[in-house]
């Protein structure tokens, strides 16, 4: 594991040169090759009636981002990097998926692209379908902090939500494989309310150590790999519990694991890493339970 | 029979540009997409000649050449470096590479900032291969 490789997402909306940069400090934890990505949409050069296919749009679109991954191409080379590029015409998400599977790359970072309404009742969400149809981690970043200024390292103070789910572990095994640039861990459990209901005060309390055991034997296994870790039980609303725990620990991202709800049980009742991803403030790291996708 | 060069370049459009001048100018044009790619054709065909490109995907130019340029039994094919990325960036990241450890590698035989003129480009190929 570990991140020696990263596919870098950017339709130049969310995610510049700048937003790279600070992730520079996971070459301390052995990132020497960057590969960027740009899609064109395809409606935006698709044919048109009296004008046929948009060739010359195609051409200006792709030469734009040429440039652009050129000057950024340059910086890094310049830094001893390997950089690649990719410049393609077509489905956001499809490219990426083969990009990254191409490119065997152990990372993919993207900004948020947000889907209409509309658009998510008949598509779903990018990132929930990304993360559905990819086996490998996602950050999505969002690189300047709730204070404004730029987190230069996200990977410094990561607040890991746990489920005790196989993804949660992965995204442990994940962690590890980072120990040289993280400081410390925060590690929560969130128990939802719901689960509490109708219980007995001596059995929530029984739930609540339970759980504290769990979570210390998760710092546990943080600390025996000389990471700082402390533990934290929240109770409430998941996503939001993790997100004011994000900002009551002064987190510097928030990582989750995934597991992938099919589409359509996403699409309806919703999921915790896709609110994560879209509504947190911090950068979200999901990290799936490997293995390809396939969503139901 | 002609002489054998390879052109590596992700770009479909500066490919058929260059195996057109090649074409055109008496050589036997091959064609890889990537660094990856170029290095397998490079051991398989040993062309007189190539023409690289730096920013591709799977691999970089600049990895590319650093792996020719160690290989004993490679490092005499000349290169023509076709790029949009400045010759600056390129004996930079290489000596970055060299203090990271690398062995030194020596400067491309020609180096060509994309884009240019086939006449140029003609011309160029001749003075390098004959």
């Amino acid at each position: 594991m570990g991140i020696k490789k990263l596919l870098f997402v950017t339709q130049f909306e969310e995610l510049w040169f700048d937003a790279l940069q600070s992730l520079m400090d996971l070459r301390k934890a052995g990132l020497n090759h960057v590969v960027f990505i740009h899609v064109v949409d395809r409606d935006k050069v698709a044919m048109r009636r009296g004008k046929g296919y948009l060739k010359g749009e195609e051409i200006k679109l792709k030469e734009m981002a040429n440039v652009r991954f050129i000057d950024w191409a340059e910086a890094l080379f310049e830094q001893g990097m390997e950089v690649g590029a990719y410049i393609l015409v077509g489905n956001l998400v499809p490219k990426i998926v083969s990009a990254a599977q191409e490119e065997d790359v152990d990372l993919i970072v993207t900004g948020h692209h947000k889907r209409s309404k509309i658009e998510e009742i008949y598509a779903g969400s990018e990132i929930i379908e990304l993360l559905r149809r990819s086996s490998k981690p996602v950050l999505v970043h969002k690189y300047m902090l709730p204070s404004g200024k730029v987190n230069d390292r996200p990977f410094e103070k990561p607040l890991l939500a746990t489920d005790w789910s196989r993804a949660s572990k992965k995204a442990v095994e994940y962690l590890i494989s980072l120990k040289n640039i993280i400081q410390k861990i925060e590690v929560i459990h969130v128990a939802g309310e719901k689960s509490l209901r109708g219980f007995s005060a001596m059995e929530v309390q029984k739930i609540r150590k339970e759980n504290k055991q769990r979570l210390d034997e998760t710092c546990e296994i943080f600390r025996a790999e000389g990471i700082d870790a402390e533990e934290h039980l929240y109770v409430g609303n998941v996503t939001e519990q993790i997100n004011r725990a994000a900002h009551e620990r002064g987190a510097s991202m928030i990582v989750a694991g995934t597991t992938g709800k099919g589409p359509l049980k996403e699409r309806w009742l919703g999921s915790v890493p896709k609110s994560l991803a879209e509504e947190s403030e911090f950068p979200t790291l999901l990290v799936p339970t490997g293995g390809e996708q396939t969503g139901s | 029979m002609g002489k054998k060069v390879l052109i590596v370049d992700d770009d479909p459009d500066i490919i058929t540009f260059v195996v057109t001048v090649l074409e055109e100018n008496g050589y036997i044009s091959l064609m890889a997409l990537n660094g990856e790619m170029g290095m397998t054709i490079i051991k398989a065909e040993k062309p007189d000649l190539i023409i690289l490109d730096i920013l591709m995907p799977k691999q970089s130019g600049i990895k590319m050449y650093r792996d020719l340029k160690s290989d004993e039994s490679l490092k005499k094919i000349p290169v023509i470096i076709l790029s949009g990325i400045a010759k600056r960036t390129f004996l930079r990241s290489q000596e970055a590479l060299t203090a990271f450890g690398d062995e030194p590698v020596p400067e491309p035989d020609v180096y060509i900032e994309k884009p240019v003129e086939p006449e140029e480009l003609a011309e160029t190929i001749k003075n390098v291969i004959g």
